[in-house]
């Protein structure tokens, strides 16, 4: 029985499930700190971007090794 | 309630696991070739593709024979290195006939794209500076979308992205590394977005090299309070300081580690998508016929388009993000703080 596919598939989704996460709790923060004090807004959209492209890269980490699996 | 949905489960858990076992006839036919090759365009290739057809380009071995001499040989191309007699083609992987190569020095599709990049930014940065030297951004206002344009990133590099970052008296010395880091690989995944182009960031050896040009950075720029941090942490128990060597040693090569590995997975999974995304219309032709594929082309051709949106912003986020985090780090080594606090703290726990 090839269970490769099998992992490779949960777990893409289950590294998608934690980056929407972790994604989705740095927008609320910031929505709501924006809704706090407009006139942040842009050192707080700065900051949200890059704490989400940090989560990405984490989320990728996973996905790269799922493709290693995957192809293997 | 509860007890339908726990059968319901339980079954489903059941089914995904012996289907295999239950189909087993059907997987003959899964085994069959895809219209599409993912990996195989996501690849270093030894040819470059442009709209005309295929450039092959030349391949450089460093290689031993049989009996045991080394020699490196230049060879125009794959197909010239197996006529020459001494190489073969096993499995699409040119190998010589007898013996084995040592280190294989040919230039590939993504070598070309990286050389293309650091001549672009090359050209962009002299010209820059033939205005700078007659005095056209300094004594005047700069002049001209090309002047303007360097100016944003590299004041936006130096005041936002080195200053904060680096201890004020030092910064100066590293705004051109930033600089040429940022704009390298800013260039190279915006080539990659062009049609018929290779992203040489979608390969792991190529963010490896400039992972390893921070890690060499940071390293020489390193004080002794970098390394006494690395090798005798100061300010902790004397048991913990022993088990504190081995955890820095480790993270000392995991920071450059990640900045390869983040930079190399977001371009890839990039292309991959597109690849993927695209090649529906390909897949759904061979399974269902052209009508379907005409429809589900109308979806991935606009899920493309919106996708490519998304790899244009990704790409500058994700160099910004490498240039950032190299500051960081080589803020981090070189930093020097002042040591009164922790004498403060040994003498009164003491």
């Amino acid at each position: 029985m090839e269970f490769a596919y099998l992992a490779a598939g949960l777990g893409a989704g289950i590294v998608a499930i934690g980056a929407a996460l972790g994604i989705g709790m740095i927008g609320r923060a910031a929505t709501e700190s924006i809704a706090r004090q407009p006139e942040a807004s842009g050192d707080i959209r700065g900051a949200m971007i890059l704490t989400a492209a940090f989560i990405e890269g984490v989320a990728l980490f996973g996905a790269i090794i799922c493709i290693i699996l995957a192809l293997k | 309630m509860i007890q339908t949905l726990r059968r319901l489960f339980l079954t489903l858990l059941f089914l995904s696991v012996s289907t295999p076992n239950l189909f087993a006839s059907a997987e003959d036919e899964a085994a069959k070739e895809s219209p599409i090759d993912i990996m195989g365009t996501v690849a270093d290739h030894d040819y470059l593709k442009t709209p005309f057809g295929k450039i092959y380009l030349p391949r450089i071995f460093y290689w031993e024979n049989e009996a045991g001499e080394t020699s490196l040989d230049a060879f125009s191309n794959s197909k010239a290195a197996i006529a020459s007699g001494s190489f073969e083609d096993v499995d699409g992987i040119v190998t010589p006939v007898a013996g084995s190569i040592i280190v294989d020095f040919s230039i590939t599709s993504h070598l070309v794209f990286f050389w293309l990049s650091l001549g672009a930014v090359f050209i962009f940065t002299m010209f820059a500076r033939g205005r700078y030297l007659k005095g056209v951004g300094r004594e005047s206002e700069p002049k001209g979308a090309v002047q303007n344009l360097f100016e944003i990133f590299f004041v936006f590099i130096r005041d936002e992205v080195a200053k904060p970052n680096i201890d004020d008296r030092k910064h100066a010395k590293y705004v051109p590394y930033l600089f040429t880091v940022f704009m390298v690989i800013a260039f190279m995944n915006i080539f990659g977005l062009l049609p018929w182009a290779a992203t040489a960031t979608a390969d792991i050896t190529v963010t490896a090299v400039l992972a390893v040009c921070t890690f060499v950075i940071t390293q020489f720029s390193g004080t002794k309070d970098h390394w006494g941090h690395v090798f005798w942490f100061p300010g902790v128990p004397l048991g913990v300081k022993f088990l504190m060597i081995p955890v820095e040693l480790i993270g000392l090569f995991t920071k450059p580690f990640a900045l390869a590995i983040r930079l190399f997975a977001n371009m890839m999974s990039g292309k991959i998508m597109i690849i993927a995304i695209l090649g529906l219309i390909f897949i759904f032709n061979d399974m269902y016929g052209t009508v379907a594929a005409y429809g589900v082309s109308i979806f991935s051709v606009v899920l493309t388009a919106v996708l490519y949106i998304l790899k244009l912003f990704v790409s500058l986020l994700q160099a910004y993000i490498f240039t950032l985090l190299s500051a960081v780090f080589i803020g981090m080594a070189a930093e020097s703080h002042e040591h009164d606090e922790e004498h403060y703290h040994a003498e009164h726990t003491a």
